[in-house]
Order: C-alpha cells, then sequence, then structure tokens
C-alpha cells in the first residue's frame, strides 16, 4: 500500500476521540471490537492488529484524493468545483406516488426502483427513520422498502456497518445512498478491495447526496425530541438560503426552528469536508435552490449515465436543463465549501503543510486557497 | 483414608492437617463447631459436618465469621465446648467480638479459636501473621509443628481454656492445613454434653454469671494474672522441645511448619552435631524459664518462622530484660535479613541463612541445574494464565459488563470483592474491576463513589459481589447506598455456591453444612424488601443482560440491584451431562486476520478454546469444554457451533 495504515488503537486515538469521526460506519460492522451506540463509535476491546480494515477505509485517516479520482474518473482531482461530471440537469421523478415521499423531486427514490426492477442491483443500503426518527442501516430490497427509506433525517448514520455485515459469500448486486463522507468511504474499498468482507464489485450503484453538514444523532435527536411530538413529523426540511430555518412538518402544520439553533449540533468533523457534491459517487443528486420540487443531478460515470438514460428512456424521470446561475452558484457553494475546509484544517494542524487526513498537492492547496 | 470420627485409639491414620484438628475436638469431646468458609481452614468444620450427626454434634457454616465465633461463644456460655475455625481475614472480622471476649471470658464450656494462616497468599488477597493478635490482645496461643501436634493441641486445649477461664488460640498454616502426616488417635470423648446458662435467682447471694467487658481495667488484670498461670502450663509443655548438642555452632528456635524446614536444612547440611533446634509449640505467654535455660546452648541463635518475627521479637524482649550478665547472643532473622519477613519459607531458604552464618558453601548440584531444570520443565509444561473454568459464568458477566461499561461511555469501572470473581483483576475477567479488599469492603468503596456527583464524578460504579459474599458483609453497605442515595449498582453473582473455597452451601443454597435442607433466604426478595430496585439476569444471555446493565447504568439514582443467576460450572457439570456439543468450523474461522484478531482464544480466553498453530485457526479443546456455548455467541464470523448434546 501507497499510504500508511494503522490498527484500531490509532483510529481511536487519531479520529474517534479527536472528533474527526463522520460516523460513516466504514469501520463498524465488519469485526466485533468497533461498534455504533448513540451518536459514537465504540472501541469494546483492544485488537492488537497494527494494521486493519477499520482504519484503512476511513475517510479521515490519510485520503490520496489524486488517487482515488485516477481511480474512479481517470482524471486529477480537483479540476472541476462539482467533482467530474459527464453532465449536470434538473430532474424530477414522474410517479406521483414517488413525488409525495419524496424529500425534493424523489429521483433518487426513481432511480432506485429503477435500478431495482431491472436487476441492476438486488438492494439497496439506505438510511431509514423509525416512527420516531431514529435513523438507522437498513436494507431495502423491494420498491415499497425503498419508499420508507425516503425522506432525509439531517442526521450522521453509520449505514456502511450495513455493507460490513453482508455476509462475504453473498454474490447480490448492491446499490447504496451516501454522504460525502461515506463515498470517500466506499471509494477507499474500491481502490484496495477489503478481505473477508462482502466483494466491493458487487457495488453497482452509488448514489451520492449533496451535503454541508450534519447533525449529532444524540444531541440533535435529543433536542427534536424536546420539541416536537416526532411520529407526528412527516418530513425535515432545511430550506435553501437565505431561509435560515430548520423545518418540521406535521398534519397541524410546520414548525420552524432557527439554524443559529441547530447549527450547536453540527458534527466537528463537518468543517473539515471538502466535498459538497458527493463527488465520488456514480451520480449526484441534491435540490434545485428556488424551484421547489426537483431534484439538481450530475452524473458521474458511465453506470450513472446508462441508469439516467434508462430512467429517461421508461418515462421515470422527468428532466430539464439546470438554469445557469443555479450551477454557477452551486459551483461557488461548492468552492466555498473546499476553501473553508482548507482553512480550517490547517488551522487545526497548525501546519499548511499537514492537512490532517487529505492528500493534497500543495499546487492544489494553493489553487483552492486562492 | 478412615474418616476423623474412626473409633480406634492407638491406631496411626494419615490425615491432613485440618482433619488432625477436627480429630483432637472430637477427641476433646465438642459438641458445636462454627467457621466462615476460608482457605485453608475449610476442611476443619468440612470434616465435623460429614461426621456430626453420627457423632451427635452440631456443626454449621455460619454467614461470616463474626457470626461464627459469636455463636461458638454462645455455645461456650451455656457449657458446651466449642470451636471456631477461620483464615487470617476471619480473625480480623471477628476482632470486636474478640477483645470484647477476653475481658468477659468464656463460660463453662471450653472455646477454642483455630486460625489458619496462608503465608505467600497462595489463595488469599493478603499475607497475614495472626499470632500477633495473641500478644495484643492477651490470649493463650500455641502453633503445632506438625500433623500430631495439631490434634494433640486441639486437644489439650480445651482442658487448658477451660482451666484458664479464656479462650486459647491455634494458629496454623497452609502446610501443615493440607498436607498429610501419619497422627495417632487417641479415645473419642463419649461424655454427654448438657446445655444451660447459669441463672441465680438470688441477688444478695451472688451475682449472676454475665458475660461482660465491663468493669474494663478490673478484668483486664483478671485477664493478665490468667496468662501468667498459663504460662506456668507453658514451661512444663511437652511441645517444646530442643534437639542439638548442649554447645552449638548455632542455635535455630522455630516454630509451626518451620520446625519440619528446619530439621531438614540441618539434615541436608548434616550439622545435626553443630546446629541445634529449640521448637516452641506453646508461643504466648512466652515460656521464658524454659527458653532461658537454652540461651547458653550458643552465641549464635537464627529464628526461623512465617510470617512475622513474632517469637524473634518475644525471645529478644526476654533477653532485654536479663540481668547485663546473661549470655548476650547475636541474633539473626528477619531483622538481620537472613530469613524473609514476607511469604513462606522452605528448607533452601533455611539452608542459604545458616550457610551464610556459619560461612559454609553447600552445592548438592551443578550450579545451572535450577535454570537448566526450568527450561526442560518448560517445553513439557504450557503456558497458563489464572482464569475462571470453562463455563463459569463469571466469564459471561464481565464480558457483559466490560461491554456495558464501553458502550456507555463514561469512564465506568467494577469495584471487586473476595472470591472466584477476584480475577476480574486480570485478564479473566477483562481487567473489570478496579479495587479490591476485604469481604465486603467493594460495595462500601463504591457507597462512597457513588456520592461523588457534586464533585464533577459521572463514571458509572459496579460494585460486584458474589453469592456468599452477599449474606457474608454486603447487606449492611448496600443498606447505605439505599438510605443514603449513593449511585452505584449492586451485581451479586449468584452462582449458588461459595465456590472459590470448595462449593459450600450459605444462605442462599437450601442446604446446611450438615446436609439437611434449610430455608432459602431469597436475595432478590432481601433487596427489594430494602427498596431498590431488582432485576434478575441470566449471564449467559449476553445481549439481555447488556442491554439491562445498560439501562440501569444509564438511569443513575440510588443503590439498586442486578442478581447474575447462574450455577457454578463445577457444580453443575457433577450433576448434569454437557447441554451442548461444541466445535469450530475451520472453513469459517478467519483466526488473525482484520475482522477477528483471535477474538475468542486471545480476549475471551476460556480454556475450552485453543489456537491451533499448525492451522493457524481457533479449536475447541473436548477435554475441557463443558458445552455451555457461550462462545457461540462472540465469534463474529459464527464459526463456533452448537448443537444439542
Amino acid at each position: 500500500m501507497d499510504t500508511k495504515v494503522s490498527g484500531s488503537q490509532e483510529l481511536f486515538n487519531e479520529v474517534i476521540d479527536t472528533e474527526l469521526c463522520a460516523l460513516c460506519g466504514a469501520c463498524v460492522g465488519g469485526c466485533p471490537y468497533l461498534v455504533p451506540y448513540k451518536g459514537r463509535i465504540v472501541l469494546l476491546d483492544n485488537c492488537t492488529l497494527s494494521e486493519g480494515q477499520c482504519y484503512q477505509y476511513c475517510p479521515r485517516t490519510y485520503t490520496d484524493m489524486n488517487a482515488i479520482s485516477q481511480q474512479i474518473f481517470g482524471v486529477p482531482y480537483g479540476e472541476d468545483e462539482v467533482g467530474t461530471t459527464k453532465e449536470v440537469l434538473m430532474a424530477r421523478s414522474t410517479d406521483a406516488q414517488i413525488r409525495g415521499r419524496a424529500q425534493y423531486g424523489g429521483t433518487v427514490t426513481a432511480l432506485l426502483s429503477l435500478a431495482l426492477a431491472e436487476g441492476l442491483i438486488d438492494g439497496a443500503i439506505l438510511a431509514k427513520m423509525s416512527d420516531d426518527k431514529i435513523p438507522s442501516a437498513f436494507l431495502a430490497q423491494s420498491m415499497e422498502e425503498i419508499l420508507q427509506c425516503a425522506g432525509s433525517s439531517y442526521m450522521a448514520c453509520p449505514i456502511l456497518e450495513a455493507y460490513n455485515h453482508i455476509p462475504k459469500d453473498n454474490n447480490h448486486k448492491l446499490g447504496i445512498v451516501t454522504m460525502p463522507c461515506q463515498i470517500l468511504a466506499i471509494s477507499k474499498m474500491k481502490k484496495e478491495p477489503p478481505q473477508n468482507r462482502f466483494s466491493i464489485n458487487n457495488v453497482k450503484l452509488v448514489i451520492g447526496l449533496f451535503c454541508t453538514w450534519a447533525l449529532s444523532p444524540e444531541g440533535f435527536y435529543q433536542f427534536l425530541r424536546e420539541n416536537l411530538d416526532l411520529p407526528q413529523v412527516t418530513k425535515f426540511d432545511i430550506p435553501p438560503p437565505p431561509a435560515n430555518r430548520f423545518d418540521a412538518y406535521t398534519p397541524s402544520g410546520k414548525v420552524s426552528f432557527s439554524l443559529d439553533q441547530i447549527r450547536q449540533f453540527t458534527l466537528p468533523t463537518c468543517a473539515y469536508c471538502l466535498d459538497m457534491t458527493s463527488e465520488f459517487a456514480d451520480v449526484s443528486v441534491g435540490s434545485v435552490e428556488g424551484i421547489e420540487g426537483w431534484n439538481t443531478v450530475i452524473v458521474r460515470t458511465d453506470a450513472g449515465a446508462e441508469l439516467m438514460e434508462m430512467a429517461k428512456a421508461e418515462g421515470k424521470l422527468e428532466t430539464d436543463t439546470l438554469p445557469p446561475q443555479n450551477l454557477a452558484h452551486l459551483k461557488e457553494a461548492a468552492l466555498l465549501k473546499k476553501k473553508r475546509a482548507l482553512k480550517e484544517i490547517i488551522k487545526r494542524s497548525g501546519d499548511k503543510k499537514n492537512l490532517l487526513y487529505l492528500g493534497l498537492s500543495e499546487s492544489m492547496v494553493d489553487k483552492l486557497l486562492a | 483414608m478412615a474418616g476423623i470420627e474412626i473409633d480406634a485409639p492407638g491406631t496411626s491414620q494419615l490425615f491432613i492437617g485440618n482433619e488432625a484438628i477436627a480429630r483432637g475436638a472430637l477427641e476433646a469431646g465438642i459438641g458445636f463447631a462454627a467457621a466462615y468458609p476460608g482457605t485453608p481452614s475449610s476442611e476443619i468444620i468440612g470434616s465435623l459436618a460429614s461426621v456430626a450427626r453420627k457423632m451427635n454434634i452440631y456443626v454449621e457454616w455460619s454467614v461470616n465469621e463474626k457470626v461464627a465465633m459469636e455463636a461458638a461463644a454462645g455455645a461456650s456460655f451455656a457449657g458446651i465446648r466449642a470451636l471456631a475455625a477461620m483464615k487470617q481475614n476471619g480473625i480480623n472480622v471477628i476482632s470486636d467480638f474478640l477483645v470484647n471476649l477476653v475481658m468477659s471470658g468464656i463460660g463453662k464450656g471450653g472455646l477454642v479459636l483455630i486460625s489458619c494462616d496462608d503465608p505467600s497468599a497462595i489463595s488469599s488477597s493478603n499475607e497475614q501473621d495472626t499470632r500477633p493478635i495473641a500478644k495484643w490482645l492477651d490470649i493463650p496461643l500455641v502453633e503445632p509443628g506438625n500433623f500430631q501436634e495439631a490434634k494433640d493441641m486441639t486437644r489439650w486445649l480445651f482442658d487448658l481454656t477451660e482451666e484458664m477461664g479464656t479462650i486459647c488460640m491455634l494458629r496454623s498454616v497452609t502446610r501443615i492445613a493440607h498436607a498429610r502426616g501419619n497422627v495417632k488417635l487417641g479415645e473419642l470423648s463419649k461424655k454427654e454434653q448438657k446445655a444451660y446458662f447459669d441463672q441465680i435467682y438470688d441477688v444478695r447471694k451472688a451475682m449472676p454469671t454475665t458475660f461482660m467487658p465491663v468493669p474494663s481495667s478490673l478484668r483486664h488484670a483478671f485477664l493478665h494474672q490468667k496468662l501468667d498461670k498459663a504460662r506456668e502450663k507453658f514451661e512444663l509443655s511437652s511441645f517444646n522441645q530442643y534437639v542439638g548438642p548442649d554447645k552449638a555452632d548455632l542455635l535455630i528456635i522455630t516454630c509451626g511448619s518451620c520446625w519440619l524446614y528446619s530439621q531438614d536444612a540441618v539434615k541436608a547440611l548434616k550439622l545435626e552435631d553443630k546446629v541445634g533446634i529449640l521448637k516452641l509449640g506453646t508461643l504466648w505467654p512466652l515460656p521464658e524459664k524454659f527458653v532461658e535455660k537454652h540461651l547458653n546452648k550458643s552465641k549464635q541463635i537464627l529464628f526461623v518462622e512465617e510470617i512475622d518475627p513474632f517469637l524473634e521479637r518475644s525471645v529478644m524482649e526476654l533477653v532485654a530484660n536479663l540481668p547485663p550478665t546473661s549470655p548476650r547472643p547475636t541474633f539473626y532473622g528477619k531483622r538481620s535479613g537472613h530469613i524473609n519477613a514476607y511469604g513462606e519459607l522452605n528448607p533452601d531458604m533455611v539452608i542459604k541463612a545458616i550457610t551464610g552464618i556459619m560461612g559454609l558453601t553447600y552445592q548438592p548440584r551443578g550450579i545451572d541445574y535450577g535454570k537448566k531444570a526450568e527450561e526442560v520443565a518448560k517445553s513439557y509444561v504450557p503456558e497458563r494464565s489464572i482464569t475462571f473454568c470453562a463455563g463459569c459464568p463469571h466469564r459471561a458477566t464481565f464480558w457483559a459488563i466490560k461491554n456495558t461499561l464501553k458502550l456507555d461511555g463514561r469512564d465506568g469501572f467494577v469495584t471487586g470483592d473476595i472470591g472466584c470473581y477476584s480475577m476480574a483483576l486480570g485478564p479473566a475477567g477483562f481487567f473489570q474491576a478496579r479495587t479490591m479488599h476485604c469481604m465486603g469492603g467493594g460495595t462500601g468503596v463504591a457507597n462512597g463513589l457513588g456520592k461523588l456527583g457534586q464533585f464533577g464524578f459521572n463514571q458509572p460504579v459496579l460494585a460486584v459481589v458474589g453469592d456468599s459474599t452477599f449474606y457474608h458483609a454486603t447487606i449492611p453497605a448496600l443498606i447505605n447506598g439505599i438510605y443514603n442515595q449513593s449511585n452505584f449498582i449492586l451485581v451479586i453473582l449468584d452462582n449458588n455456591a461459595t465456590a472459590m473455597t470448595g462449593f459450600q452451601p450459605h444462605p442462599g443454597t437450601g442446604m446446611t453444612a450438615m446436609g439437611e435442607p434449610a430455608k432459602v433466604v431469597s436475595m432478590e426478595a432481601l433487596c427489594h424488601s430494602l427498596g431498590a430496585r431488582v432485576e434478575v439476569c441470566d449471564p449467559f444471555d449476553l445481549k439481555g443482560t447488556t442491554a439491562t446493565l445498560l439501562e440501569m447504568v444509564a438511569e443513575g439514582g440510588g443503590a439498586k440491584v442486578v442478581v447474575m443467576r447462574r450455577e457454578c460450572e463445577l457444580v453443575r457439570g457433577r450433576k448434569e451431562k454437557h447441554p451442548y456439543k461444541v466445535y469450530v468450523d475451520p472453513d469459517k474461522c478467519i483466526g488473525e486476520a482484520c475482522g477477528c484478531d483471535r477474538l475468542c482464544t486471545r480476549a475471551f480466553l476460556c480454556p475450552g478454546l485453543i489456537w491451533d498453530k499448525k492451522t493457524d485457526k481457533s479449536k475447541i479443546d473436548e477435554v475441557i469444554c463443558t458445552g455451555c456455548g457461550v462462545c457461540v455467541d462472540i465469534c463474529p464470523q459464527g464459526a463456533i457451533i452448537k448443537e444439542a448434546a
């Protein structure tokens, strides 16, 4: 391996215990030592291995961004603010039932359902909210189950645990919907396939979501429970700026909280994340500022492009051009996130050459900070 | 081998020291014996209990040594000869009663206290020489030097204690208590026992016999008079003897098991005509005239005793008080560093001391013999750590506790106590226990920790005790925790036995020492009636137990109780077959690889699981595995399989 991999003790000391952990779940479910519990990753016992897959795939241990970009796209990292793209467009599901459950346009649900129906995947790892809105990993294997997972909780959820739990001799094809940190972990797995685990080559579809930050499932959930009758809530939403609100929809109306109240619950690690649009996914999906009920879709890989074409051809998705000012604004926001994150990283490390977990060339750092 | 009750006076039988003591008690005609199990004393009451009905005596396992001592005293007050036996810690537990008993005196029935010390703490939390309590509290003290003396001294002490009207003490150690030797038997007492507590109805004529320490200083003076009388008897005792030349190059003054080591050492060095051995059996009060008579046998005196310099200091005191013209020998022993002031002794140590003092060399074998022997032995003896038995419920309990405290995430810990589960201090119990002192000590310590919230303390505290420990000493501490609202959880390991000491019964087991059915004192009903929340878990249900513990730890509040109930495997295994056949599927086992890192043989540490170096896989040792099936639930690959046996 070109990068130094350490073991669970180092993972704990360097990432878990230092507020760098993104709760992505890549380190849990594959062994008896690391388990997620109430918004923390817990090390139950000593593992004496000096090198472990927990450390290897963690998105907050050394990650060579360039090497990953080359592996997936064949191009260097950082050429585009929103990552490597084949196409950027607007889309929404043509299915009223899907749109009814959806966060915005229902594109993710539509793509997953199509992939499942066509046998491109046998199941998908998603985040599912319980009746009282606790998110957890779920392996959906039917249209109904996919629908049940629609909608954002805005809370971090270690869904990659579910990947590690799949028996290693299982040959099913898998889809997965992730946050940018989880994409990074999967990308590291694609570069150096895991041992004694479900084969990474069986992951046929990765849909990434846009993300600014995620909220703590312990602290933020506590806040929600104190302020809302959670089983009554049908949807959470953070509308685009300048709204500055966190909304909870209930049958009796919308309850809003100022984002200033909510920001205290963001995971500290999000301040060090450069990726707003899940740059290593097959397809990345987010909202469209100012246009309700539609998704911004970034198509990145051949697999992503084929699925999108199929969706359009079979009438599962309605598409349109993304207005230029939306694309410009998206790129601006994405670049801003990179700059902010780099500044925070350098502030924490105290040294421009020490980027904590990031493997970026000096010229790339200078370019981004310019 | 014969039982201790065999009616064959004059014959020679093979007994361990404890059996010899029990036999001595039978020959003295005791009616009552009580104890709490404690290594190395347990076989005294154990063997008496097994013959109790036949011999028409009463024998019990008491909840703790204090009650045992008090109960025996009660029998003595009513005119019945009684005996209480205990290990060194028991002496500490009875001490408050004892200090008052020596003042109040005993009844018409003789009362003998047997204290069995454990030098080197082979099976104890601490190492302690209990002889100094005799000096401290003014108690006549004897120490047997072999198995015959163990019996004869016990027999004799009952007469002595009745003559003196005060309790007498016999001190033994592991190497007498648990070793075997020939004992010539005496006559069994056939005397009938009658119990009555004296009453006087006309107080104008006489005060009723009252067993109380007041008025204390007056009674203290009387006690000293009793001791003077005892000293006169000790001067004439045949338990004190000298063997050796009239003029010796070295005089060894010794007692107890060290008498045997000293004899061995002198014989090995072939110094019988140069080194004399003065062996004392009656240690306190010191038979001063007898000792003084032998002081001029040599200009050099070596004291050989375990553990503290008890005899050494008594003799030094004696010499300091002699007129200045008396001989002033050079003393060697613990003060001079020739004999360790800690730990067990053995003949080699005594040889080293003798040769050091006399400037001799002794080399019976090559200088590297010991090292060579060790290396050869290593190749035959596998490395083993001190651990719970295969199938022990404590392993499962501490695994659940470890996971609970890690998941809780607030750096919780266990305050430990005395029993098999003391091993939670080490790898066997996953290093969960952080304190260990005496019976019931862990719950007491937890009480203090549970009140430190106002100083910012929020670490969960679990006080773990065994079932026997619970009845022995824990209940007052639990009451304190409920009353003072201390935030800790009492975890009672109910394996239905006083296991560490030999599976003796206790109030929870439904059986008495004499094998009769007993009322069960339900620990959960008791705790519940004290006002605590009580949960009962099966430690083999790792998931359920962890969930319950997590919830209780998160709840906080005053003291509460969890009973971990599952029978000790060694007790269960004698009654029933293995529940499961367990084996490892080598195709599924990934061993040292990432994803396991040998969890079962490296972290879980059940001795039924072994690591096969040839195949690099785990394996079940079919001889040791008891088929409990718990390891099936911890294997991350599902490679351990259980099938109904």
